[in-house]
């Protein structure tokens, strides 16, 4: 709200200290900005004085007694919770899963074993004819095209084992 | 302020229904929820109903809390909105010494200061503070909660920000604004602080 710039070279005045004083007392200037504050609240009595006065609120609104709680506050709130409803609903939330590790998320040829044996047939060959120095630019495809069923389905595998054993874990 | 992550962990086993989560949770806020809707209504009987509502509120919707945000947060959000809805619903007018219509959209009566001590009464600390939650009881809705947020609660301006879901400029004008009401407030009454 307060803000100037390439200011910081220059003395501050009344008008503009009275303005951001708030945001002085608050600490929410940058350090040059609250340097020029600081310069001008030694030098003047006037803007001292409202700086005090605004300090002594800020102290006293941070000290404000607390009030005691009445002693029958917990009862109403505690026998109102639903914990049937929430231990009812646990084993649903628990075998939730991120929509992404979700088995129908990938397409169904994706997760087939025909296409994933296909797959790794696939690369396993172009991986023999790179092995063998054919020089061919389509063989690092060819694996990694190959190779991807396999991989995308393992990895959601272990995304589901890994979110389970945080879970068991956790309880 | 608040511990995020054991709040998170709490919050975790009162989703599983276990009974004394939720006693913890209510055992770390209830002052703060009570402190809050006291200084919003400066009615203890008010405060108490209110602080209950808020929690038994909370406690119905946890499925709803969105874990990526601090529980305080969602916590105090519900709570000043609720003390807000109730000071709305009871029609209470506030003070303001400009009169009209404030930056809520909500109409303030004018009144005239109360017939307080001289300037010269020194008052006592006890007395000061009394006359300071009195002042801030008469701010708009708006200008109390934040203020209680602020200096009550001691939250950053991010955190207010978060919980009123107002934009961070918004914030810290509203809460000057509601500061300089203070000052002019205990001004117009000789309150001496």
């Amino acid at each position: 709200m307060y803000g100037r710039k390439n200011k910081s070279d220059q003395p501050l005045g009344c008008k503009e200290c009275k303005q951001g004083l708030q945001e002085y007392l608050d600490g929410t200037l940058e350090k040059p900005e609250s340097l020029r504050f600081f310069l001008h609240l030694r030098e003047c009595t006037a803007c001292q004085e409202e700086h005090d006065r605004l300090q002594g609120l800020f102290r006293m609104l941070e000290s404000l007694p607390d009030h005691e709680v009445p002693a029958d506050f917990d009862g109403a709130v505690l026998a109102s919770v639903p914990y049937a409803a929430y231990q009812a609903m646990e084993p649903l939330r628990r075998d939730r899963v991120p929509v992404f590790l979700e088995e129908a998320f990938l397409p169904r040829f994706v997760r087939a074993r025909v296409t994933r044996l296909v797959g790794l047939g696939v690369a396993s060959v172009a991986m023999a004819l790179a092995l063998r120095g054919d020089g061919s630019v389509l063989l690092p495809v060819l694996i990694v095209t190959g190779l991807l069923p396999e991989i995308v389905v393992r990895l959601q595998g272990l995304g589901r084992r890994a979110l389970e054993t945080t879970r068991r874990a956790e309880s | 302020m608040f511990d995020r992550h054991q709040d998170l962990k709490t919050i975790r086993r009162c989703k599983r229904g276990e009974e004394a989560a939720f006693a913890e949770i209510l055992g770390r806020y209830r002052g703060a929820i009570y402190n809050l809707c006291y200084r919003m209504t400066r009615n203890s009987e008010d405060a108490r109903d209110l602080g209950q509502e808020v929690f038994i509120k909370v406690f119905s919707l946890l499925d709803r809390f969105d874990e990526n945000y601090a529980f305080s947060s969602w916590l105090f959000r519900i709570g000043t909105n609720h003390c807000i809805d109730h000071l709305r619903r009871n029609r209470l007018r506030f003070l303001s010494l400009d009169g009209g219509v404030g930056p809520d959209g909500e109409e303030y009566e004018f009144q005239l200061p109360d017939s307080g001590p001289g300037p010269d009464t020194v008052l006592q600390r006890k007395e000061a503070l009394e006359r300071l939650e009195e002042v801030i009881s008469e701010l708009p809705p708006h200008y109390k909660a934040i203020t209680l947020l602020r200096h009550d609660q001691q939250l950053s301006y991010e955190e207010i920000a978060e919980i009123l879901q107002l934009p961070l400029g918004t914030v810290k004008a509203r809460i000057h604004r509601a500061r300089n009401q203070i000052q002019q407030m205990l001004a117009a009454r000789s309150y001496d602080i």
